[in-house]
């Protein structure tokens, strides 16, 4: 089913009333994604392999106008410049400029070109060269009302600066599409970690979007997607290790309960040389929740001892809790460092469960502690100690609610 | 008086397997008792059956401690009670640290919250015992441990726990005699007139450590024969096949 007239219109004008006041490179690149909304379809289950699982085809776009009642809550550490779209200046205006829609093309699919095509509260983290940011950057977003939601990050780092990055995404009851996108650019020597946690409403469906193009040498990225609350948290996630000696750590976690549905498309793309790549993502699911990771790891001609690894671990916590897990290794030279990938599911385990108890533990707290050393490996990998703390506050808070 | 394990013609089985086949045991306060046998006699399904291990059936007969039937119990209730098993293969578990697993474990044993400085005391007090590293106890439980680590882990949570009844399961097997003297010793130091012990093992050799008063001979599920310490030096001395060629003679 390709749009109808009645979405077309929609969404061509809308996209022209939000870009009224655009810049010209702008206005360009909305005016070729609002076309390409509406020549593209919606992403295939069964041509497109992430969506495998997830049926985007039944959304019927004209419930979700792009009102944008979305409100942003920035902090920021000295020497770190976070501006949003419309209000950048100077060289972080050019950046943005030269940024913006690279990285996660329009043409993706039809959930990108929309998100151009409509996109107002676009951020720039612009982190000059030799800076090293005292405190994380803070990011919350937090939509009201039935809408279609386009949030965009870009992060873009100068030659050998450090900055972390935590952005939140929350939203209330109504029914909402959200179409987050984020884009990384980390410059040569440099370090970003970017920590993503999903904490949207009962009715919310999030189809994410980030790519981190590590085209500089010795680029380091580390990323970490919390997924706590949301009807249908998917997210589509490339790491392009195109410098030399670029490195991307990629984890993931979600705590389901309920009929939550998570679902992660990651792709680990070696394409320089001594390039290194590794994902953790785990999920531990209760009642009928659901997960699904894909993930493709490619070490390309050119990328010469390339030292890759992916791991997925499902915990299935009832009977009537899934998770499809796919590891994929596509090896294109044989001068690989390690190329490596696992992948389980299960629930916990009875032997672990038997030990605890003969040391008077009751079967509900031993299962509560596996569950808890599970999940908090994933968190364990982040290096700072306050956000590890923070990070496994809000865990907690979820299992314990859950 | 009571005794404070009483086994009873018990039997139990594993899928379709019967293992046990009318085992009868009574141990008294104060008691250390030995259990040798070969392989496959059934040592360990004993450990597991008597902790209430759920991949065991239990087909006949009864398990009383202090008195009381204990079948119906989970394995937590029987710990609460007073039960151990220092297994023959301790569990990794990644993500749980020995600290914070024993004092979830000393909590649930005590039926209440105990203070974390009489807690932090006893441990330090109990690794000294054992001469463990005061590293180990942040160490997840049993994960990447030597074998002699995982048996030191073992005893560490048995004299912190103080249980009336403990059951060792091939304690002696992956250590060194250093290590071994050194977890002999511990349970020797822990072991009190109102405490009873069940060492089961393959050797001999745990034996000239820990002195048991009573000895037997577990063969295809049943106690073959009970004695005194020298029916362990005889089957040192004569080997399990000559034992069990003696038995079909007889």
């Amino acid at each position: 089913m390709t749009s109808t007239t009645e979405e077309r219109l929609s969404v061509a004008a809308q996209s022209r009333e939000l870009g009224a006041s655009d810049p010209a490179w702008l206005a360009r690149l909305r005016g070729e994604a609002a076309r390409l909304a509406d020549t593209l379809d919606w992403p295939d289950s069964y041509q497109s392999r992430p969506w495998k699982y997830c049926n985007a085809r039944g959304i019927d776009l004209a419930r979700y106008p792009a009102e944008h009642d979305e409100g942003i809550a920035v902090e920021a550490p000295e020497g770190v410049t976070v501006t949003t779209l419309g209000f950048a200046e100077g060289a972080t205006d050019e950046r943005l400029a030269a940024a913006l829609g690279t990285a996660v093309a329009p043409g993706t699919d039809r959930f990108t070109a929309l998100h151009y095509a409509l996109i107002r509260d676009g951020l720039i983290v612009d982190v000059p060269a030799n800076t090293e940011a005292a405190s994380p950057v803070r990011i919350r977003r937090t939509v009201s009302g039935q809408q279609f939601a386009a949030p965009h990050t870009v992060i873009v780092t100068g030659p050998n600066s450090r900055v972390t990055v935590v952005e939140e995404y929350s939203s209330d009851g109504a029914d909402i599409l959200a179409v987050p996108v984020a884009e990384v650019f980390p410059g040569p020597g440099s370090e970003v970690r970017y920590y993503v946690v999903h904490r949207w409403g009962p009715s919310t469906r999030s189809f994410g979007y980030q790519r981190m193009l590590g085209a500089e040498r010795d680029a380091t990225f580390q990323n970490l997607q919390l997924v706590l609350s949301g009807r249908v948290v998917k997210g589509q996630l490339e790491s392009s290790l195109l410098g030399r000696g670029a490195a991307s750590e990629l984890l993931g976690l979600a705590y389901g309960c309920g009929e939550e549905y998570v679902d992660f498309f990651t792709l680990q793309d070696h394409i320089g040389p001594d390039t290194r790549s590794d994902l953790l993502y785990k999920a531990a699911l209760r009642d009928a929740a659901r997960s699904v990771y894909y993930g493709l790891t490619r070490v390309g001609l050119e990328a010469k001892n390339a030292d890759a690894n992916q791991e997925n671990r499902n915990l299935l916590l009832s009977k009537t809790a899934r998770a499809d897990s796919d590891p994929v290794l596509e090896i294109l030279t044989s001068n690989v460092i390690r190329a490596s990938h696992g992948a389980t599911a299960g629930p916990v385990d009875e032997e672990q469960l038997f030990y605890l108890q003969t040391r008077g533990i009751p079967r509900p707290a031993a299962e509560a502690m596996l569950v808890w050393a599970f999940l908090e490996e994933v968190i364990g990998r982040v290096p700072d100690a306050a956000l590890r703390e923070e990070l496994l506050g809000l865990l907690d808070a979820k299992v314990r609610g859950a | 008086m009571t005794a404070l394990l009483e086994i009873r013609d018990l039997r139990a089985a594993i899928g379709e397997k019967e293992i046990l086949k009318g085992l009868n045991l009574t141990i008294n306060a104060g008691e250390v008792h030995a259990i040798m046998g070969p392989n496959g006699s059934g040592k360990s399904t004993l450990a597991n059956v008597l902790m209430g291990n759920p991949a065991y059936q239990v087909t006949g007969g009864d398990i009383l401690f202090k008195g009381e039937s204990v079948l119906d119990l989970s394995p937590d209730e029987r710990a609460r009670r007073g039960l151990f098993l220092a297994f023959q293969y301790p569990v990794p578990i990644p993500g749980v640290t020995l600290v914070n697993f024993l004092r979830q474990a000393v909590n649930a044993v005590r039926g209440e919250e105990v203070p974390i400085r009489e807690f932090r005391e006893k441990l330090f007090s109990k690794m000294e015992l054992l001469k463990v590293d005061p590293d180990f106890a942040r160490r997840y439980v049993n994960d990447g441990f030597s074998g002699g680590e995982k048996k030191r882990a073992e005893m560490l949570q048995m004299a912190v726990l103080e249980p009336a009844m403990a059951i060792l399961d091939e304690t002696d097997s992956g250590l060194d005699i250093d290590a071994l003297r050194t977890v002999a010793e511990a349970v020797n130091k822990l072991m009190n007139p109102s405490m009873g012990l069940l060492l089961i093992t393959h050797y001999q050799r745990l034996l000239n450590y820990i002195r048991p008063q009573f000895v037997h001979v577990l063969v295809d599920g049943r106690i073959a024969r009970s004695g005194g310490p020298e029916l362990a030096e005889y089957l040192e001395a004569r080997g399990y096949d000559e034992f069990l060629a003696e038995l079909a003679r007889a």
